[in-house]
Parts: C-alpha cells; sequence; structure tokens
C-alpha cells in the first residue's frame, strides 16, 4: 500500500479551496431542484413578487408625486386685496415688498381702476357700475412664487401682506401644492408601512417555501452531519434557496411594475397634461431595479436564515 | 491515533432513564472490540456517546487524550470527519446512486470531484460492489445495501469505525462476511467498535468482548483473559432480545 493510499495519511480537510467548491456544488443543486419543483417555485416568486411589488409601486408613485408638487404649473401664489379707497401708494409699497422675496417670482398689481376698466371687458355690465358713484373695486395684487416654494414661505409670506397697512384680505393660494404635499406624504408613509408588512410576508413567503424544502431533504441532512457537515454547510444550500426565490421574487415585482406603468402611463400624462404638466416618470431606473433585487434577494436569505434558524439548529440525528 | 477512553461516564436521558451508570473503559488504538448485551443495555446509547451525538450527564471521554465531552459545537462536526459509522438501517440516501451515497463524506470536506471518484471506486472495491455504482440503494439486496453503508463509513479513511448492529438484518453467512470487512478495516489501523447482540457470531470472532447490562459494563473479555466483573452478571448476559 503506497503512502498516498494510506488509510490514515488524511485528515479531514476543510480549506479556502474545499469551502469553494461547495459553493459551487450548492449553486448547481439549489438551481436543480428549484427547476425540478418549477411550479412551487413560480407560485413563491409570484408571492414574494406582489408583496414586493406593491410597497415599490407606492415608492415611485411618492417619488413622482414630489416631482409634479414641484414642476406644477399653476403654481402658488397669493392674492391681496386692499381697502376700497388704499391710496395706490400702499399698493406699489407692499408690491415692492414682495418683490424683494426671493421666493417669489413676480408680482401683478391691478390698481381698483384697472380692476374696473377689466370688469367693463369681461362684463360689458358697464351700466350697472355706472350706477354707483364710486368705483366699489378694490386694489389687488398676485404673488407668484418660485417653483419649489413650500407651504412655510406662502405662509410666511401671507403674513407680511397681512400686516401691510392698507389691506382687507390675504388670499393664499396653497390648496394644490398642499394637497399635493399631504398625498405625498400619506402615500410616502403607506409605502413605508406597506413596505415592512410586505416586506415580513416576503420573509415568511421564503422561509416556508425554505422550511419545506429542508423537510424534502432532512434524511440527507441527517447524514451530512453524521459524516462531519457543519451548520453552515447545511443550511447553505438553503440561503441559495432563499436568495434565489427572493431576487425571482423581485423580477417579477418589477416586471408588474412596469406592465402597471405600461397601463397607467396613457391616461396618466393625459391628466397631467391636463394641468399644464409634462409627466414624465422617474424612479424606475437601474438603482432602482439593483436596489428591488438586491431587497429581494436578502429578504429571501433571512427567511431562508429563520427556517434554518428554526429546522435545522438541533437537528436530532438518530 | 484513535485512543479512547471513557471515565465513569453516565447517561441519563430527561425521563429519568439511565442507559449507562459509570461506564469505565479504553479502547487501545488500532483495536477492534464488540459491545453487547440484552436490548436496552445501552449499546446504542454508548456508541451515540462517542460520536457525541448526545453528551454524557456525567463523566469524561477521551479521545487521543482530548477530552470530546465539552467540544464546542462549532468543532463537533471535525471532530465527527475522524468517525465512521454503520448503522442497522443503513441511513442511505433513497434517492441517490450508490456512488453519490459514499461520496457524501467526501464532498462534506470538499474534496475535488476527480479525487471524489478515486475514493469512492476504491471503498466500493473494498465492499465488493464496484460495478453497482449507479444503482439506487432500493435496487440493492439488503446485505448490499449494508455494504454501501460500510463503504460510506470508511470512505474517509476514519481513525474510528463505530457500527451499531451491522448484521441485524443479515443471514448468518452475511452477517460473518460483513464482520470480515470490520476485521479487515481493523487491520489497516482503524479502531473497530461493533455493537452487537449476536452472541454465537461474535464469540467467533477471537476479539474482545465488553458486555453492557443495565447501563453497566458487567464483562470485559480481553481475548484470552475473561474479566468477570459481576459474578451475577453471567445470568443476565443472556440474550433477552
Ligand atoms: N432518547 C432517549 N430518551 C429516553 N430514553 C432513551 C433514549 N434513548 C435510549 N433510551 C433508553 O436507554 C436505554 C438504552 O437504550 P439503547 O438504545 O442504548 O439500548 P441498546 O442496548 O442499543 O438496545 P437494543 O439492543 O435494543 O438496540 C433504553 O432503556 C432506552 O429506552
Ligand atoms: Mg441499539
Amino acid at each position: 500500500m503506497s503512502r498516498k493510499d494510506d488509510p490514515f495519511a488524511q485528515e479531514g480537510r476543510s480549506g479556502l479551496v474545499g469551502w469553494g467548491r461547495d459553493h459551487g456544488r450548492v449553486v448547481r443543486e439549489a438551481m436543480h431542484h428549484i427547476s425540478a419543483r418549477l411550479a412551487t417555485s413560480l407560485i413563491v416568486w409570484l408571492l414574494v413578487g406582489i408583496a414586493l411589488a406593491l410597497p415599490a409601486g407606492l415608492y415611485l408613485l411618492q417619488l413622482n408625486l414630489a416631482d409634479v408638487g414641484s414642476d406644477w404649473d399653476g403654481r402658488p401664489g397669493l392674492s391681496v386685496y386692499f381697502k376700497v379707497d388704499t391710496p395706490e401708494a400702499e399698493l406699489r409699497a407692499l408690491a415692492q415688498q414682495l418683490r424683494a422675496e426671493p421666493q417669489v417670482q413676480e408680482v401683478e398689481e391691478t390698481s381698483s381702476t384697472q380692476a374696473l376698466a377689466a370688469f367693463h371687458a369681461h362684463t360689458g355690465l358697464s351700466d350697472a357700475l355706472e350706477l354707483l358713484e364710486e368705483n366699489p373695486l378694490p386694489a389687488s395684487l398676485r404673488a407668484m412664487l418660485v417653483s419649489g416654494a413650500t407651504v412655510p414661505d406662502l405662509e410666511r409670506l401671507a403674513a407680511i401682506a397681512g400686516k401691510a397697512s392698507g389691506v382687507q384680505e390675504v388670499v393664499v393660494e396653497k390648496t394644490w401644492l398642499e394637497r399635493v404635499s399631504d398625498i405625498t406624504t400619506v402615500v410616502s408613509r403607506l409605502s413605508g408601512v406597506l413596505a415592512v408588512l410586505f416586506g415580513v410576508g416576503a420573509l415568511l413567503v421564503t422561509a416556508t417555501s425554505v422550511r419545506l424544502a429542508i423537510e424534502a431533504r432532512l434524511e440527507e441532512l441527517k447524514v451530512q452531519t453524521l459524516v462531519g457537515a457543519t451548520e453552515r454547510q447545511l443550511r447553505r444550500p438553503f440561503l441559495y434557496f432563499g436568495a434565489i426565490y427572493g431576487a425571482g421574487g423581485a423580477l417579477v415585482a418589477l416586471m408588474l411594475l412596469s406592465m402597471t406603468l405600461l397601463v397607467v402611463e396613457t391616461p396618466l400624462s393625459r391628466l397631467a397634461g391636463s394641468y399644464g404638466a409634462t409627466l414624465e416618470f422617474t424612479g424606475f431606473d437601474p438603482a432602482f431595479l439593483l436596489v428591488m433585487l438586491c431587497t429581494g434577494a436578502g429578504l429571501g436569505v433571512a427567511g431562508a436564515l429563520v427556517a434554518a434558524r428554526q429546522r435545522l439548529h438541533d437537528l436530532e440525528v438518530l | 491515533m484513535g485512543h479512547i477512553e471513557m471515565h465513569g461516564v453516565t447517561k441519563r436521558f430527561s425521563s429519568g432513564q439511565e442507559a449507562l451508570k459509570e461506564v469505565d473503559v479504553s479502547f487501545e488504538a488500532g483495536s477492534m472490540c464488540f459491545l453487547t448485551g440484552h436490548s436496552g443495555a445501552g449499546k446504542s446509547t454508548f456508541l451515540k456517546l462517542l460520536l457525541r451525538l448526545d453528551t454524557p450527564t456525567r463523566g469524561q471521554i477521551l479521545v487521543n487524550g482530548k477530552n470530546v465531552t465539552n467540544l464546542k459545537k462549532s468543532r463537533l462536526p471535525f471532530y465527527r470527519r475522524n468517525i465512521g459509522a454503520v448503522f442497522q438501517d443503513h441511513h442511505l440516501l433513497a434517492g441517490r446512486s450508490v456512488f453519490d451515497n459514499v461520496a457524501v463524506p467526501l464532498r462534506v470536506i470538499g474534496m475535488r470531484e476527480r479525487d471524489v471518484g478515486r475514493r469512492v471506486r476504491a471503498a466500493l472495491s473494498r465492499v465488493s460492489l464496484l460495478e453497482k455504482e449507479r444503482l439506487l440503494p432500493a435496487h440493492l439486496s439488503t446485505g448490499e445495501q449494508q455494504r454501501v453503508g460500510i463503504a460510506r463509513a470508511v470512505v474517509n479513511r476514519p481513525k474510528i469505525l463505530l457500527a451499531d448492529e451491522p448484521t441485524g438484518n443479515l443471514d448468518p453467512e452475511l452477517s460473518r462476511d460483513i464482520m470480515a470487512l470490520f476485521e479487515q478495516f481493523n487491520q489497516v489501523g482503524t479502531t473497530v467498535i461493533v455493537a452487537s447482540h449476536d452472541r454465537e457470531l461474535i464469540e467467533g470472532m477471537g476479539k474482545r468482548i465488553i458486555e453492557l447490562s443495565g447501563g453497566r459494563v458487567v464483562r470485559d473479555r480481553l481475548l484470552e483473559s475473561e474479566v468477570l466483573l459481576d459474578e451475577s452478571a453471567d445470568l443476565m448476559g443472556s440474550d433477552v432480545a
């Protein structure tokens, strides 16, 4: 018997090369296992996909709503109405003051005479007003804010205008901005909550399927334990299962999202167009795809770890 | 390599059952020994403790002078890689070929596939099953299945070979063949411990026999010189099972 074939020449070894080989073998096995149970795997992918698509879709929606808010053509502004008979100088003074504010893009002044002229032009009801001795229309000015102005900016400017002399009323046209910002907050919170809920859901789905895979291979796992497989080795194929289930689920989610975008794109841009905005759907970019895939794979691996911990930790071998 | 000592080993299960009581034995490296005793005497428990599938309640087990009772969980697999184990219900993987079954221990240690092939075939040829490597275990006879189990146990050239009733389902002739195999492995230096209650079979092997009864060692027969530890043991020693 040569030295090489001596039964006791070799210790159980497990170097880096062996480790790499083990990974390679395990990936092949995981692929094989999944392709052998394609129907089950498809269901898992679909479940994980739906669970990921919902919060991801809401995230995209919120991202684009924030965009709409800043792009808004009918930009927010405020209208200031003066008391009747306020001298024109005061109108001019306030206009001057507002123009000096960086958030204000332009200020439109309308003296009471101009208002009357506009009234004539628009309505042709000159006779009615001529019955009155005085011009009943107040002077007013309208300040338009720059894009990117926020609701607090608007409120601050309104306060300034409110304190100016001769001012009767300040009307803040913030409704749209506020509405969009409210909606964005709601959607953002919702997508946060859903991300957690559905993320846990995706994790449990993979954990359950990995658990089933473990049950199916229990006999093999026991034999492997018996001949000296480490717990890491035992769970390794299942972590790959988890990663494949999760990443596959993320792919499904991305497909669902892009299909949804296709369906809503036309009506959405029509809607946006009617408000003078051009809709350009943002956020569905390579970085987003990568984050989705990594999140999916990560959740899958986490699910697999949960399952492995439950089932493999104290495996009864005999 | 393969020296084993047990000092005051006691195993009490949570049910209160004491499967082993104050067992003191030692096995020289490269020796061969049979473990016998009535059903429930503690033979399987004895082997399980050696494989560290369970821990003794009290006492120490030293392998090559190293206390393996307090081995860390993370080190256990590396300890087990030095031990081959054979069972009555051989624990073969039904869905894997004979070759793949025998290859399990080698793949666990990350051996190159080329070397795996060489080693598996060497082991299969030792148990005369070389031409059946592609078959599934279900397509083999009981004796052949047991031999696959033995090939798997020795394929990684363990220092210690443990067998629990390896001939339980086999007829006398096949049983003798299997025992002869164990003897061969022992001859190349492996420490071999075989649990069996087939009195006739093991008496004929001319090896050391340790008899357990109610969890105690009641007889330790080292070849010619018999050491009777307990006079009453002779009566209990008859095969109850
Ligand atoms: N996990 C366990 N929990 C509780 N009691 C156990 C456990 N395993 C074994 N026992 C008990 O320990 C005693 C010894 O069992 P063991 O399996 O070692 O006997 P044995 O000598 O191998 O018997 P047999 O020849 O029937 O295989 C028995 O009484 C058994 O019921
Ligand atoms: Mg037993």
